[in-house]
């Protein structure tokens, strides 16, 4: 059993390092300015879609505000680099300024409402999530209001092929964390809180402290998604903190499939894949410009049939083949 | 003392707005457990439906009903469809409601256009009254009174009906009113659809109060409907009109003397109330 | 006498843990059949299947020559079953009289007729009639939860408990009720206090880990001092 596991692994290891090898040389082959920009941004948003999966699919906890953290994130450097010299040291601050603040209002998020039920959560990030929108639009002095501002950035990150590679290289290493993290003795302890969080307390972990370091975590990293989209945009407006990108969040953990990971980046790929051949649809006809529709249907459907997403639907259809234990549909999206 | 008057006036107003909205939320939520994050796409669709059938028909009363009729149509589909498939999955049922929030809002621009509408009172809602050199605008005063009256009808319908004595024990032990030979699922149907006509009245009445009506009210309604749900404690429904009437007059005074905080400011008191008393200030059952 | 309830076989889980692992019972017409047995033997577990809140996942139960195993729970109390959990299942929001307006199927001189029948027995009841059902002292609550199940032309009462938490004055008001209302209706109940069991009983089946193990009659039972050590703790 044991060597069977490993060598799946490795064989899953091994197409890992094929595919992030493909993609490192990809900008060095093919030329194509608007792949190299298609492909930052599913970077980025895969790193987004990681954070969601960690407290969707890891811990069971819902939040309906994720794009609180992305906004802070993407607020925080565009601010320092706006009022300040772009250059390294104020990336530094801004990025120590992003995980200092998404740490503690997740932390308070956390604390208010994951010692309740889950939709507590799912309603306050929601509410704080417009709470900061409203913020950005009036604190006019600091972030422009509505039409938001452009700002430079320091010169590493100018270059496109370079700016792709950094938003490869931290999702990877975002993946490569949270790989860790959730297999860590604390993760385990949160997939424990997943599938039965009576029971997890009942064995004495103070469930309530492993939610919120859950919550933390996402929080911060969902924070770091934020700088990379404000940077590879060079722009900020307060459209980083609307719903949509919650929305896409959600939507890309849902269909790539909680609780993997790797879900997550495949559902940030299809749904930027998506966005952007819909976009050239629309010019056909206008039906195509409501594309959101689309995913919300194909969303809805999901979560009724396939409420393992695409990875996890994979994953339990080859082990059944392999006539071992399914994954069992409830486990996956219990409350 | 006239503006404070005003200030009354229009919070009380919005409060009952906010109150349409928030009681099927309150009520669904205790009887089914169901938080329906869509119900801000069915107060958005009581608003475009209702609307249109105004300016079609000419007539204020049958958009209104029209919007009520739609919020009971799309509330039955939402229970039939998109909740019962995943009912007792608390996970599930939270992120499909938010999905159909998605679609019922996409629906919007689809059909009516991605732009907002206008909308005014009819003839004899419109201008003010003057009363002791003070003056009160007509259409303010009408949903006061139709949100007093929906407020009415339902307590009397909780209190006095046998669906309401079973609704209101429903909320209290689901399972023992089955066991009493009693089809709570029919009752859910029911509280749903009852909710979602609320919710859609809520709407159309907006409408011309404030003026226009765009895709995006249904989500910032619902928000301060959230907030209002949280106060009165979630399955309280006399909670949560109190509570609805407390942020509708927050949010008039506030938007008045320091209008940057009114959410703010709202988000505080609930914040406070998950910290002090996570059940609402006029109980609930969390 | 002809068999009113019958339960082949029946295994039931709860989340993954099986609970009942095969309990097969008779219930008789007119008779009050006990189930005992330890904390955590499965006889709450049992009375729930049989109405369906904790469905059986095999065997089945046959009720009036009809399997209800798979009927939904309020279609089950419809067909004349009523029941008494363990915790009573008071609408605690509302007052007596509401709590009984819920129960009451039908409203007609029937059901009328065994209102008044039921509040005489239980006067508290009319005493306390427009008092919320939280407010009532255990004893009344009890009474009111088996008003309820009363109330209805019900065939069949399965009663959870009945004496628990209550002091021993009040259990034996509820015992006198359940005496009473034996000469009308067929009763399971569940029982640990063995006086009030073999007072009111006829006949017994002992559940133990899921099995019904024993059964017998209670005449039986009393003078088997073996088995009320086994299973009962009873010297």
């Amino acid at each position: 059993m044991k060597s069977m596991k490993w060598i799946v692994n490795n064989r899953l290891n091994t197409i890992y390092i094929l595919i992030a090898a493909f993609l490192i040389l990809l900008p060095f082959v093919y030329e194509s300015r608007n792949m190299l920009i298609l492909l930052t941004q599913i970077f980025v948003f895969a790193i987004l879609a990681m954070s969601y999966d960690l407290l969707l699919g890891f811990t069971g906890i819902v939040s309906f505000g994720h794009a609180m953290f992305f906004g802070i994130g993407a607020y925080s450097i565009g601010i320092f680099m706006k009022r300040f010299e772009p250059t390294m040291l104020h990336f530094i601050y801004a990025v120590g300024a992003t995980i200092l603040i998404t740490a503690i209002v997740s932390f308070i998020v956390g604390l208010l409402t994951l010692r309740l039920k889950s939709h507590f959560y799912a309603m306050l990030t929601m509410a704080l999530a417009g709470l900061f929108l409203v913020l950005a639009e009036k604190w006019r002095t600091l972030t422009f209001g509505n039409d938001g501002f452009t700002f430079r950035v320091p010169e590493v990150f100018i270059d496109r092929t370079n700016f792709y590679l950094i938003c490869l290289a931290a999702m990877i290493a975002t993946f490569m964390i949270l790989k860790r993290f959730t297999n860590s003795p604390l993760g385990r302890v949160l997939q424990a809180i997943r599938e039965n969080e009576q029971r997890t307390e009942s064995l004495g972990y103070q469930v309530l402290h492993y939610k919120i370091a859950a919550s933390v975590v996402s929080g911060v990293l969902a924070g770091i998604a934020g700088i990379f989209y404000a940077m590879s945009l060079r722009y900020v407006n307060t459209s980083v903190f609307a719903m949509d990108i919650t929305l896409d969040a959600l939507l890309m953990t849902i269909i790539g499939g909680v609780g993997t990971l790797v879900g997550a980046i495949i559902g940030a790929g299809l749904i930027e894949f998506a966005h952007d051949g819909l976009t050239e649809l629309a010019k056909e006809h206008w039906i195509f410009e409501r594309w959101i529709i689309f995913f919300g249907i194909i969303y809805i459907l999901v979560v009724i049939f396939f409420p393992l997403g695409i990875v996890g639907t994979l994953k339990n259809f080859t082990w059944r083949r392999k006539k071992q234990h399914p994954v069992k549909k409830k486990e996956n999206l219990a409350g | 003392m006239e503006l404070l008057f005003n200030l009354t006036l229009n919070g009380l107003a919005t409060g009952m707005l906010i109150f349409l909205l928030a009681a099927g939320l309150t009520l669904i939520f205790g009887l089914m457990d169901v938080l329906n994050f869509a119900h801000g796409g069915l107060f958005a669709w009581g608003a475009y439906s209702g609307i249109w059938i105004y300016s079609t028909t000419g007539s204020f009363i049958i958009g209104i009903l029209g919007a009520i009729l739609t919020g009971f149509l799309l509330g039955i589909i939402t229970e039939k469809w998109i909740i019962k498939p995943v009912y007792g999955n608390h996970v599930q049922q939270i992120l499909i409601t938010l999905g159909l929030m998605l679609v019922l809002s996409e629906m919007l621009k689809v059909i009516w256009g991605p732009n907002q509408l206008s909308a005014n009172p009819p003839d004899y809602l419109q201008g003010s009254w003057e009363i002791g050199g003070m003056i009160i605008i007509k259409y303010r005063v009408f949903i006061i009174f139709v949100g007093f009256l929906v407020f009415a009808g339902v307590q009397y319908l909780l209190k006095n009906t046998k669906i309401g004595l079973v609704v209101r024990a429903g909320v209290m032990n689901k399972e023992m009113v089955q066991a009493l030979g009693i089809n709570i699922k029919k009752v859910f149907m029911f509280v749903f659809m009852i909710g979602s006509g609320m919710a859609a009245l809520g709407g159309v009445l907006f409408g011309p109060y404030s003026g226009v009506i765009h895709a995006g009210m249904g989500m910032e309604f619902a928000i301060l409907a959230f907030i209002v749900v949280v106060i009165g404690g979630m399955g309280n429904f006399t909670g949560s009109v109190m509570a609805a009437i407390l942020v509708g007059l927050s949010g008039s005074f506030m938007a008045y003397y320091v209008p940057e905080l009114s959410l703010a400011v709202n988000m505080l008191l609930m914040a406070v109330v998950l910290i002090v008393k996570p059940q609402g200030l006029f109980g609930g059952k969390g | 006498m002809s068999v009113l309830l019958k339960l082949n076989n029946i295994e039931t889980f709860i989340g993954q843990y099986h609970i009942l692992q095969g309990v097969s019972l008779e219930v008789k017409k007119g008779e009050v059949t006990v189930l005992l047995g330890r904390n955590g033997a499965g006889k709450t577990t049992t009375l729930r299947t049989i109405m369906a809140l904790n469905p059986a996942s095999k065997g089945s139960v046959v009720f009036r020559d009809q399997e209800i195993q798979n009927l939904p729970t309020y279609t089950i109390a419809q067909r004349g079953i009523g029941y008494v959990p363990e915790d009573q299942g008071i609408f605690a929001g509302l007052t007596v009289e509401e709590n009984m307006k819920v129960a009451m199927q039908k409203d007609n001189e029937e059901t009328h007729k065994r209102l008044d029948y039921i509040l005489n027995l239980f006067p508290d009841l009319k005493k306390f009639w427009k008092k919320p059902g939280g407010l009532l002292s255990g004893g009344q609550k009890q009474m009111l939860s088996i008003a309820r199940a009363y109330v209805n032309e019900n065939e069949l009462l399965l009663i959870d408990e009945p004496s628990k938490g209550l002091a021993p004055i009040v259990v034996e008001k509820v015992m006198e009720s359940i005496l009473q209302m034996k000469e009308q209706t067929t009763i399971v109940l569940v029982e640990q206090n063995f006086m009030m069991a073999s007072t009111i009983g006829d006949c017994f089946y002992i559940i133990d880990d899921g099995r019904t193990v024993s059964n017998g009659t209670m005449k039986q039972l009393k003078e088997d001092e073996e088995m009320k050590r086994k299973y009962l703790g009873i010297a």
